[in-house]
């Protein structure tokens, strides 16, 4: 053994030394083996103990540094630094939480001082068998692939593109606008007229940093952030494959409508006249407003929450359409009778309200119902169902227009293969973290925006491109290099029997399996050294870089002895 | 050449992801709050639905890399004072209030509370609580340093000129009672309002008995009573210490004064039940709402999750809290217009959510518009939904109006992306 281990006990003013013997402290553990210097300092982490503690790192020729003082989320990253400036490899140090752990915790000073003893131990036993690991920089691409052309893909195109960063947008279809180019209008504190709409498609397409590939298809992906590889295929262009390569992925494939087919009980696709939302959109669009025969209908029922119980949750801006759809409905056929079948009005963003207000001034029947059941009567559609208290009615109509739940697109399934992206139980893309990150996965520079996430109104689906955007103008710096993780899960190749069960754990997607040597693989660009695959390997092959069995065994041991 | 540097007032949820997002982009930012400490409103929540995370947990990593990042700039006790420029030019005076405590030097120690002889009421606790004239706001405060309350510390207001004691506690030479209030200037390219939002006074209706019967509490009361780092450390007790027996939970106070719905009072009134199934199993637990707002594609299925644990959801027309003989009790008309009463040992109100306290004077510092509601508004309807009408300005979180957590976060993302964007 031939450590030179320096172990620096920090008084932290009377918060350790009132009530820790560190004098004993140091007597006990400075004949550790492996323990060159052991002392102390009144405040390590101020500036004078920070040049102290490099100076000593320097005088000593230490190998190894043991800090015993506070939480590592208070201090570990100020001494690596000292260390860094020092000359000393950071993952050489280990900081020993005596403040929190013992001092404020124990309030025998006998006992804290012996508790304090045991974990400098553990602390010096670990560090002995700590590796230099050293950071590494990669480069990496600016541009960004972008899967859909809706609002979502488009408000993210204009975002991102630059003089130093191109963006391909990839469009299934053959042209842009998804979704909101089928609506007659939009809300009018949401864009109103769909000139808006119009304008950024314009912009997008005069972008000359924005490749458009419509009627195209991701076909594959490979790689990690800042260095993707992704192939698109062309339908229009007889197959035609092209490969890209990009620093990062936004998918905005936004969504489709639940089939109200499901549910017999809406008689939709037998009953003349039952349409669904989009149907009505697109007859608004047309400007003629009319029933199967020709004539102007004289009363219409809008049946929200269509799908909401199937699908277990609220789809949130279908009350708002209806409610669009009424006021329009009043504006081109005046004297018509609407009346909106509800179950809760779900009006959450501010200026709803007031929109609702309005239109149930215009005299617009609002009707909280369930148990709706649309049946042919006399020509019309008889509309029965139950109130508050289950009282039974019912209405007849001309025209009916479901308000089905919104589902995820059709190839979502797909590309959350070919990503390797979870799904959550609902079947759209679940975000790496409901709360804190709204719109990443867990695939680090892959994100999501829109509906592709779940059901959100158009600004929400603006909002979450505009986020995905920064995030990655953060994070994707024109000539700037990335630093993986250093810390990461290594596979010892001779004890790996190609089990893969690592593989069905990774959630960052960081393991593949090597089919000639028949072995799992990690790309240490991907992994973030979480350490599911080592707990999980049957035959011990994986190890964490830093937190390793030996490691973590002495000082587990130390702190028990 | 624009001023790449950014200025993000308010340091809750959404001004420390955009002043993240900005730092890590190399952007200088300065970051302003008016308290004393960073994380806003979302650290005195001890649990979030739907997964009923630890909010201070998972807010405490944000808020250690806002006070590491050297890229961002933390003004604490300070507030705009003048805004003067256009877009890649501002200039921004701030005023910055004395704290009376060195932030370099303290450590957090807390020896310097104890011998204050000041007792006030805690604002951050909602009142329940006590502190000292020299405190942090709740345990786990960040940076975890306390600060003098000029205007009730007996040296500092001229009462008791020679009061010293926490000056002489303090074995880190942290105070210092000479520190004037300072006016700085800075440069900014860029704006970004992320001031959050204020609960509607329930004072203000009085007929929700609230500070008249004795236990009608208001949603921040509750929140900080279930936080274990609250006054009752996590203890749902009611004023004389006994444990609540049938609690009301009301719904939309105010939504049709204030004329919009708040977005989030229905998911986090279920969220109380749960809590209080989780203390109290017994206890009887009634929600009183009109229409449920639970959008979002895992609310759903977290209210009938509650349902199916025994609370009983009451839609009411009318409402009123009256104490007879000690006892509170909701009179309500229920949905089928039917009129009845419930007896409850505790009530707890969700008040709307209305614009920050500082929000119109700010709005004139800054020259900026609000909406009818009072809010900061932003060119929703050309479908820009963080940028204010000044080029250059922008707006994310609650300032902008009600809404979630994720919201206020995907909204200070997606400013940071604008500011990225126009100041390359």
């Amino acid at each position: 053994m031939n450590e030179k281990i320096g172990v620096y006990v920090c008084e932290c003013g009377p918060n350790i030394s009132e009530r820790i013997d560190i004098d004993r402290v140091l007597e006990e553990i400075s004949s550790a083996e492996g323990v060159k210097v052991a002392k102390k300092f009144g405040l390590l982490c101020s500036n004078d103990g920070k040049n102290y503690l490099a100076d000593e790192i320097k005088k000593e020729e230490l190998t190894h540094l043991v800090v015993a003082a506070c939480s590592p989320r208070e201090h570990e990253q100020t001494f690596m630094n000292v260390c860094l400036e020092a000359g000393l490899n950071p993952y050489l140090f280990q900081l020993v939480n005596i403040r929190e752990q013992c001092a404020w915790m124990i309030s025998d000073k006998e006992e804290a001082t012996r508790m304090a003893i045991k974990y400098i131990y553990a602390g010096i036993s670990r560090v002995t068998l700590h590796k230099p690991l050293l950071k590494k920089e990669l480069d990496s691409i600016p541009d960004v692939l972008i899967i859909g052309g809706g609002i979502s893909g488009i408000e993210a195109a204009l975002c991102l593109a630059g003089k130093d960063r191109k963006v391909y947008l990839v469009e299934k279809t053959e042209s842009l606008g998804g979704m909101v180019k089928k609506f007659f209008e939009l809300l009018p504190y949401q864009g109103s007229n769909l000139a808006v709409i119009e304008e950024k498609i314009e912009q997008v397409q005069n972008n000359e940093n924005v490749e458009i590939l419509t009627s195209s298809e991701v076909e594959d992906v490979r790689g990690f952030l800042g260095n993707f590889e992704a192939v698109i295929k062309s339908k229009s262009n007889g197959s035609e494959t092209k490969e890209i390569k990009i620093g990062a992925i936004i998918v905005a494939t936004g969504f489709k409508l639940f089939d109200p087919k499901n549910i017999p009980q809406y008689g939709y696709g037998k009953i003349e006249n039952v349409l669904d939302a989009l149907e009505f959109e697109q007859m608004s669009a047309s400007g003629k407003i009319l029933l199967k025969n020709g004539n102007p209908p004289k009363s219409v029922a809008l049946i929200h929450c269509v799908g909401r119980n199937e699908k277990g949750y609220c789809s949130k801006v279908c009350c708002l359409y209806s409610i669009k759809f009424a006021r329009h409905l009043q504006d081109k056929l005046p004297g018509i009778d609407v009346s909106e079948f509800y179950s809760d009005l779900c009006l959450p963003d501010k200026a709803d309200q007031d929109y609702f207000e309005e239109a149930k001034k215009k005299g617009i029947h609002f009707i909280r119902a369930d148990n709706l059941e649309l049946k042919e009567k006399d020509g019309k559609i008889n509309v029965e169902y139950k109130v508050a208290g289950g009282k039974k009615d019912s209405i007849a109509v001309d025209m009916a227009i479901l308000a089905p739940a919104m589902v995820p697109s059709e190839d979502t399934s797909k590309l959350a293969e070919i990503l390797n992206l979870p799904l959550d139980e609902t079947g759209f893309f679940k975000e790496v973290h409901e709360m804190l990150d709204p719109i990443s996965t867990p695939i680090e520079g892959v994100y999501v925006s829109g509906c592709a996430l779940g059901p959100k109104n158009i600004p929400e689906s603006i909002i979450q491109s505009q986020a995905a955007s920064g995030k990655i103008l953060s994070s994707l710096i024109p000539g700037k290099k990335i630093e993986p993780e250093v810390k990461v899960s290594e596979i010892r190749e001779e004890f790996c029997t190609g089990c893969q069960t690592c593989l069905s754990v990774c959630f960052y997607g960081a393991i593949s399996f090597d089919e000639y040597k028949g072995i799992s693989v990690v790309n240490e660009a991907i992994c973030r050294g979480c350490g599911s695959c080592v707990g999980i390997c049957p035959s011990g092959a994986i190890r964490s870089k830093h937190f390793t069995y030996p490691q973590l065994y002495l000082e587990v041991l130390q702190a028990l002895r | 050449m624009k001023n790449p540097n950014v200025l993000v007032i308010g340091s809750g949820v959404a001004g420390m992801e955009a002043s993240l997002i900005l730092g890590e982009a190399g952007q200088k930012v300065y970051l302003i709050e008016k308290e004393s400490l960073i994380g806003g409103q979302t650290i005195k929540f001890e649990e979030v639905y739907p997964n009923m995370e630890c909010a201070t947990c998972m807010v405490a990593p944000k808020q250690q890399e806002i006070l590491q990042n050297e890229n961002i700039e933390l003004f604490l006790l300070s507030e705009v004072e003048q805004v003067k420029g256009s877009v890649g030019e501002f200039k921004v005076k701030i005023k910055k209030k004395a704290r009376y405590v060195s932030l370099v030097n303290c450590i957090g120690c807390g020896a310097c509370y104890e011998p204050c002889p000041v007792s006030l009421e805690n604002e951050f606790e909602e009142g329940l609580s006590k502190k000292k004239a020299i405190a942090v706001a709740c345990p786990g405060a960040l940076p975890n340093v306390p600060a003098i309350d000029p205007e009730n510390c007996l040296r500092l207001n001229g009462k008791k000129k020679e009061c010293q004691a926490c000056k002489e506690a303090c074995m880190f030479d942290a105070i210092n009672f000479s520190e004037k209030d300072e006016i700085l200037d800075l440069e900014v390219g860029a704006i970004l309002i992320a001031t959050g939002f204020g609960l509607l006074d329930a004072k203000n209706l009085p007929q929700y008995g609230y500070r008249k019967a004795k236990n009608v509490y208001t949603a921040m009361e509750f929140e900080r009573l279930y936080a274990a780092n609250g006054p009752t450390e996590g203890k749902l007790v009611l004023r004389d210490g006994e444990t609540p027996k049938s609690i009301a939970i009301i719904h939309c106070v105010g939504r049709s004064e204030q004329g919009y719905c708040s977005g989030v009072c229905c998911m986090y009134s279920t969220k109380f039940s749960h809590f209080l199934k989780h203390k109290i199993p017994e206890a009887k637990i009634c929600e009183f709402h009109t229409d449920l707002c639970i959008p979002g594609k895992s609310h759903q299925k977290f209210y009938q999750k509650i349902l199916n644990q025994g609370v009983d959801f009451i839609r009411f027309d009318d409402i009123k809290v009256e104490e007879k003989n000690g006892k509170m009790q909701v009179i309500y008309k229920n949905g089928n217009g039917e009129k009845d009463k419930f007896i409850a040992d505790m009530i707890i109100l969700s008040p709307a959510m209305i614009p920050g306290g500082d929000t119109e004077s700010l709005a004139k510092t800054i020259g900026i518009s609000l909406d009818k509601k009072g809010f900061f508004s932003t060119q929703s309807e050309k479908l820009s939904p963080v940028a204010t009408a000044v080029d250059g300005i922008f707006v994310a979180g609650c300032a902008e109006g009600p809404k979630d957590i994720p919201g206020s976060i995907a909204q200070a993302e997606a400013a940071a992306g604008k500011i990225l964007s126009i100041l390359r």
